[in-house]
């Protein structure tokens, strides 16, 4: 085999020596990267983009920053959830418990959280601001009501629905915890043009509580059209 | 050569006898893939269809969980077959092997077992050590994930102990550091957090990294031994390359970590690192181009095994459009903020694993299956050729039309739900009855029928190829 | 600061996206082939193509608002200069990497019927 002019830059030496850097510098910016963004997304940092977990005790809005160009969250009034003030260990027991929730029941595998997921179900990132859960007075039990028993409700004309997962009323409510406090989290705008449910306070309505807008639609079996 | 056509695993080596049963049960994990998908794909057609039996969630999740783990059966398959013929020694511990094969392919069917039938269990850390941890992907219960890194570091002993023993090759050194790689990210996924953001963070690093960045060098590494094998192009060369192809994919890879951190609650700045990756990432398939030619253009090269080749050249293709085009399509997060969450994603993801990842290991099983037969010809006039050209064919044709069906649903989603919409729920159930999507779902159920078939003739092939042939394969003569 | 596509942007974007690649692939090819096949006349070809790209980059850029911050400015940029140079430097790596290889190939590669 002559060994004819070996060119530095094509062989195999340089490029063993180029993969491995370029592997190794790769990974070393990206451990610094690493250690900056789970500094700033542990749950009550001081970046604010993850919340504590005690914002489940205000109200939670969005507001359009001009200098982001996109909506970002804002802690509003106390607004308890289920009308209880928690103290920060116990919201984060509430939310854990609600995570739980969404783990074994496998809510990942029909709707995306933070986008991820399946596309089967609506994205969870702001559900619980949602205009479809009515008035925000009554949200919190018929979010309650609705994960105790979705078969019951269908929420729109395709025909689906959510099953029956088993989920007792405790993990139901721990579950708007975790929906209530993952709605806070600053996603950079995601999803976008995303439009709240309308939480000024507004007199108290003086109505009878009045079935909210996302009971059964006409035909629960209507087959979509396919 | 008496044993030419006839099945017999006699001429096999021990890795070569293990990867055998690597491909049985990844070949079954497919067909169980494809039939969870028509189940799941079903469901959007036909909503009570398995209502409360079989619900969407848990059909979906066998579809992608069966995905996952046959496509690492392949690959581990693929590594064990090259491992004795690469490094010149038998497999050093074949037995630990053996028995690791076992407990792994017990696990996967107590898994399956337990989603079919416990399916979800109560909000408590129990349901994710035994039932389901609910995180796409890597929904495998913890006692399942412990036993996965176990089998992943048998699997890489027996890798970096036989090449140690024997010759450690370029190919070989590759393989073992990217295993490393392989085994250690998966522990990235094993923690529980009742953070979402940060639990999503490092849930990336399992996904991405390992798609996008340690399967992409692995199965650079089943390219460079069967370009040696299959086409006797001269391993200096074709090692050098998989240095250059390890340097491009890793540098632009590792840190493309940033296309997934747009939306997740992480900071802005992935943003720019996110862009800065994405423009980067099509300069591999460039070079991958410039190449090919470059190579088909200065060697004679008459395949030995046509399909192999065949779905190498898919591989390539696949991996191009899928990866390539599809990916850049939507990466940039001016437009991702609309088609993150849609149906574009699951079209992107369509099309790229099955052409960069499942092309792959179907090649790899036909070159194990040419070799099983006794070496059978495996090149032109072929006795029964049709079946794996029209096996080629309709899961391509399949996996085409279900991609550009998802398409254009995502396509009407990013517009209805999020651009006009509001990206409520109200907006979304608005997108998912409009004509666009549902139109798209018939077709991509259509596509999946056509998959499906294709797999079917894909699965009879792989048993009867070469059966009734009785030429024995061309050789190649390299250096 | 990051500027969202237009609504009526959307088609643009994703069929310009696809056609940086698409013309990226396309000129590289020709211009590997025009270099192995020694054929001048592909050349003009894979240029035309690699104009198909600065049309689709420039085309891209200005629909995903690209233009309107430095920093996707030099991205822009970038796309531009290095697919321009990619084809050429992966050429070179090939002609070097199989320098040796030419020396003792006199006929590459034998490939025949075992009997």
């Amino acid at each position: 085999m002559s060994q004819t002019q070996e060119l530095w830059w094509a062989s195999e030496s340089f490029w063993r020596k180029t993969a491995i850097w370029v592997t190794a510098g790769s990974f070393v910016v990206l451990i610094f990267l690493t250690f900056d963004t789970v500094d700033q997304i542990t749950a009550g940092s001081k970046s604010e983009r993850v919340k504590a977990y005690s914002v489940i005790n205000n109200r939670i809005d969005y507001v359009f920053d001009e200098k982001r160009n996109f909506q970002v969250p804002v802690i509003g009034p106390e607004e308890p959830l289920f009308g209880k003030k928690l103290t920060e260990e116990e919201a984060m027991a509430m939310v854990s418990k609600g995570k739980l929730t969404t783990q074994a029941k496998n809510c990942m595998n029909c709707h995306t959280l933070l986008g991820n997921g399946a596309y089967y179900a609506p994205d969870l990132t702001k559900s619980w601001l949602d205009p479809m859960w009515g008035s925000k007075e009554t949200r919190e039990q018929t979010m309650v009501n609705f994960l105790i028993n979705p078969q019951d409700h269908l929420y729109n004309a395709l025909g689906r629905r959510m099953p029956n997962l088993g989920i007792t009323e405790e993990e139901a409510r721990a579950t708007v915890a975790f929906l209530k406090w993952m709605s806070a989290i600053d996603t950079n705008g995601f999803p976008t043009n995303f439009k709240p449910i309308d939480q000024t306070d507004a007199p108290a309505p003086a109505a009878p509580v009045v079935e909210p807008v996302v009971e059964p639609m006409a035909e629960p079996a209507a087959p979509a059209q396919q | 050569m008496a044993a030419i056509g006839i099945s017999n695993s006699a001429p096999l080596n021990g890795g070569q006898k293990l990867a055998m049963k690597y491909f049985t049960v990844a070949i079954a994990l497919f067909g169980a893939q494809v039939l969870f998908g028509l189940l799941a794909g079903i469901q959007y057609l036909n909503p009570d269809f398995l209502f409360g039996i079989l619900d969407f969630s848990v059909n979906r999740m066998l579809h992608i969980n069966a995905m996952v783990v046959w496509l690492l059966f392949g690959f581990i398959g693929s590594v064990y077959w090259l491992l004795e013929d690469e490094s010149g020694v038998p497999v050093v511990g074949l037995g630990l092997g053996n028995l690791s094969f076992w407990v792994f392919t017990l696990a996967v069917v107590v898994v399956v077992l337990v989603y079919l039938l416990v399916q979800v269990g109560p909000g408590e850390l129990k349901s994710i050590w035994l039932i389901n941890e609910g995180r796409e992907y890597i929904e495998a219960p913890r006692w399942a994930d412990i036993g996965i890194v176990v089998c992943v570091l048998v699997f890489f002993f027996n890798v970096a102990a036989t090449f140690s023993k024997g010759k450690f090759t370029n190919i070989g050194g590759v393989l073992v550091m990217d295993l490393v790689a392989l085994a250690g990210l998966y522990l990235a996924g094993m923690w529980y957090t009742p953070n979402i953001s940060m639990d999503q963070h490092w849930w990336w690093w399992v996904i991405h990294l390992w798609v996008e960045a340690t399967w992409e060098v692995l199965v650079g590494c089943l390219m460079a031994y069967g370009l040696i094998k299959t086409m006797g192009v001269r391993r200096k060369i074709v090692e050098t390359w998989l240095y250059i192809e390890v340097a491009l994919m890793f540098g632009s890879g590792i840190l493309g970590l940033g296309h997934h951190y747009f939306w997740i609650g992480t900071p802005e700045y992935w943003f720019t690192i996110g862009g800065f990756f994405s423009a980067l990432e099509p300069i591999p398939l460039v070079a991958m181009v410039v190449h090919a030619v470059f190579d088909a253009g200065t060697h004679k090269v008459k395949s030995t095994n046509n399909p192999a080749l065949a779905w190498i050249i898919a591989q390539a293709f696949g991996n191009f459009f899928g990866a390539g085009v599809w990916g850049f399509m939507h990466t940039l997060p001016q437009i991702n903020l609309y088609t993150h969450g849609t149906q574009w994603t699951a079209s992107h993801g369509h099309l790229a694993f099955f052409g960069a990842y499942v092309t792959m290991v179907i090649a790899f099983m036909y070159i194990a299956i040419q070799k099983w037969r006794g070496d059978v010809y495996m090149s032109g006039n072929l006795v029964g050729a049709w079946k794996w050209k029209w096996a080629l064919f309709l899961l391509h044709a399949g996996m085409i039309t279900m991609t550009m069906a998802l398409l254009i649903s995502g396509y009407e989603q990013s517009q209805i739900e999020r651009a006009i919409g509001g990206s409520t729920w109200m907006a979304y159930f608005e997108a998912q009855g409009h004509v666009w999507f549902m139109q798209g779902m018939l077709w991509r159920q259509i596509g999946g029928w056509i998959f499906a078939a294709g797999f079917v003739l894909l699965a009879w092939d792989l048993l009867t190829i070469g059966k009734r042939e009785t030429r024995p394969a061309l050789k190649v003569q390299a250096e | 600061m990051l500027e969202p596509v237009l609504l009526a942007n959307f088609f643009i974007v994703f069929f310009s996206a696809a056609s940086v690649i698409l013309f990226g692939a396309g000129y590289a090819l020709l211009f590997a082939w025009s270099r192995v096949r020694s054929r001048p006349r592909l050349m003009m070809l894979a240029y035309a193509a690699y104009a198909g790209l600065v049309v689709s980059v420039i085309t891209l850029a200005f629909a995903a608002n690209l233009f309107n911050n430095s920093f996707w400015t030099f991205i822009v940029v970038l796309m531009l200069v290095g697919y321009l140079v990619a084809p050429h430097g992966i050429w070179h790596l090939c002609v070097g990497t199989h320098a040796e290889a030419h020396e003792d190939e006199v006929n590459p590669i034998k490939v025949y019927q075992q009997r």
